[in-house]
């Protein structure tokens, strides 16, 4: 059976969407993260036309994250005033993101940004989760290895407006989670994703949060992000397609029930490694399709 | 008779009932053609998926005569891009904007376009998505600095396509099946009756079409008759989306109460299992 999307404009198999809903929600449920980051790029490949699917994938994530930020409140993991002030930065960032995004349209390069954002920052950060948790399994099976510091202190802690974050346990300038939220805002907009990818690794390392809220309060401020973005983009460019956002979500939340059950069969550090492969796969392919000739150079589009 | 009778049993009963309203104003009023569509109105529901319509009519035609059928789509500006390699990475370089032209263009035929006429015959009946001329605006950004940027369009006049300009057009539009040419599509029957199925793809963009029947002999066209079809969303998905268009900002709120109210819910039901 077929379906309409009526803002996308084209008709997609219901078993597709629904697939692709319960697939990645699969994964994340699996391991833990939003699963934007695969989604976009597969609504693209299935012939979404690529703005609708940044904005829908946008206006998905919002329910996911909402899902996923319940239990983590429930056990306490959320620490609502870095939530905050991350959240404002991702206000601003994703309100820049965008405007960004518009004029990237417009000028015919929102492909090119979206692949090489996707390029750069899938394969930084996959990269650095297959090195630590390859580290941390070869570790496991050394054992008296010596443990690092809890966090280390240099030039950014210097900053002014320093603030007490307690379920943190940090003292340190507002400025810095500001700055963090500002820039994942930004490629919330543009890459169509909740950005825990970035957001999680730069919390740990950046910020020095304790592993524990890391994921709450990442869900929690990827909320007010992505929501923002839905927003603006229904506003700006009408390209959240209301239809296929809720199509994903019902796959996403029955795929994420058993992916977090398969989860707790694996180790966490095994999980990370396979998430790592499944980035760097993901990176691999958006940058073989940048860099291999098109079958027509040429390419139309209509003006609606 | 026998045509008649033959008639009779393959046909159905709406043809034979137009063949006979005809008939008589035929022998008055030679070279006439007439043509209906089995419905004028296309409606793209939440369900639609592409759909073919029938398209009947008679001519008063003579041995070895021909039919050409034009189905035509609102009038759009097309934005053509032309990618090259920078840096190692394939990138938009140029960018050409074709000027109302059609977002749609099928033509069916009884034979070969190239043996019912000649170029010329075609651009007199106008049959062919660029039969009317038509004009690009154009810019480069091949500046080579490997990411592209600055300004994609100059503010230079319309220029009009060269022959292989506009062999890539028609390349990428029948790429997308918008623009068509479909040989032998059109069968006919005693020089009097013809029909042929339009098949619509699931891309069809909305609007006002209009369907034109064209009758040929000896490559010119004799006859010509144009009827209207209406492509228009329907139903739920034309409720979506002139919400989206026509109250934007309460469709953003309406569609993130959904996704808090749908986590909330599933978080809920999940949890008590």
């Amino acid at each position: 059976m077929y379906i309409y999307l009526p803002i996308a404009e084209v008709s997609m198999h219901i078993g597709i969407i629904i697939g692709l809903g319960g697939g990645v929600g699969f994964l994340s449920g699996l391991f833990g993260v939003g699963g934007g980051f695969l989604m976009t790029p597969l609504l693209i490949f299935f012939g979404i036309p690529p703005a609708v699917a940044v904005s829908t994938e946008a206006n998905q994530i919002v329910a996911s994250s909402v899902s996923g930020v319940l239990a983590h409140m429930r056990r306490g993991n959320v620490d609502f005033k870095m939530g905050a002030i991350l959240m404002a930065g991702g206000m601003i960032g994703s309100t820049l993101g965008v405007a960004l995004f518009s004029f990237l349209r417009d000028i015919g390069q929102i492909d090119l940004v979206i692949q090489l954002s996707y390029v750069v920052f899938l394969g930084i950060i996959g990269a650095l989760m297959l090195t630590e948790s390859l580290r941390t399994i070869i570790r496991s099976r050394t054992p008296g290895a010596a443990r690092g510091k809890l966090h280390q202190h240099n030039w950014l802690h210097g900053l002014p407006l320093k603030m007490r974050f307690r379920r943190s346990k940090l003292y340190i300038s507002a400025l810095l989670p500001l700055a963090i939220g500002a820039f994942v805002g930004v490629l919330a907009a543009i890459m169509g994703v909740g950005g825990g990818f970035i957001m999680v690794p730069a919390m740990i390392y950046l910020l020095g949060m304790p592993t524990s809220v890391v994921v709450g309060t990442s869900l929690f401020q990827i909320i007010f992000v992505t929501a923002n973005v839905t927003l603006l983009q229904s506003i700006q460019t009408q390209t959240v397609d209301f239809l296929l956002a809720g199509l994903l979500l019902f796959g996403a939340v029955i795929g994420a029930q058993f992916g977090s059950r398969a989860g707790a069969v694996l180790r966490g550090e095994q999980l990370r490694g396979l998430l790592a492969l499944l980035v760097l796969a993901v990176c691999v392919k958006i940058g073989y399709d940048l860099v291999v000739r098109p079958e027509d150079l040429l390419s139309v589009e209509l003006v609606r | 008779m026998t045509g008649w009778l033959a008639m009779q049993r393959t046909l159905a009963p709406a043809l034979i009932g137009l063949a006979m309203l005809v008939a008589g104003p035929v022998m008055a009023a030679p070279k006439q053609i007439v043509a209906d569509l089995s419905n004028s109105r296309v409606d793209i529901t939440s369900s639609y998926h592409g759909t073919e319509l029938l398209l009947f009519g008679a001519y008063e035609g003579m041995p070895g005569d021909d039919i050409i059928l034009v189905v035509q789509g609102p009038a759009t500006d097309i934005i053509q891009r032309r990618k090259a390699k920078r840096a190692g990475i394939w990138v938009n370089v140029e960018t050409k904007i074709w000027q109302q032209a059609p977002s749609f263009y099928h033509v069916f035929a009884t034979d070969d376009l190239s043996s019912i006429t000649d170029e010329q015959g075609l651009g007199n009946a106008s049959v062919g998505p660029l039969s009317r001329g038509l004009s690009f605006t154009s810019g480069t950004d091949d500046s080579g600095n490997g990411h592209g940027g600055g300004t994609p369009l100059s503010s230079g006049a319309a220029i009009a396509g060269n022959p292989e300009q506009q062999d890539n057009l028609r390349r990428n539009m029948q790429a997308n099946g918008l623009w068509q040419v479909l040989p032998s599509s059109i069968f006919t029957q005693q020089d009097m009756l013809f029909r042929a199925s339009l098949s619509l793809p699931s891309n069809i963009p909305p609007g006002e079409y209009s369907v034109r029947v064209l009758h040929f002999r000896d490559g010119v066209a004799l006859s010509e008759q144009a009827t209207d079809m209406n492509v228009r969303k329907a139903g739920l998905s034309a409720l979506i989306y002139r919400f989206a268009h026509d109250y934007s900002a309460l469709y953003g709120i309406f569609a993130i109460i959904f996704a808090v109210a749908s986590g909330w819910l599933a978080a809920a039901a999940f949890r008590r299992k």
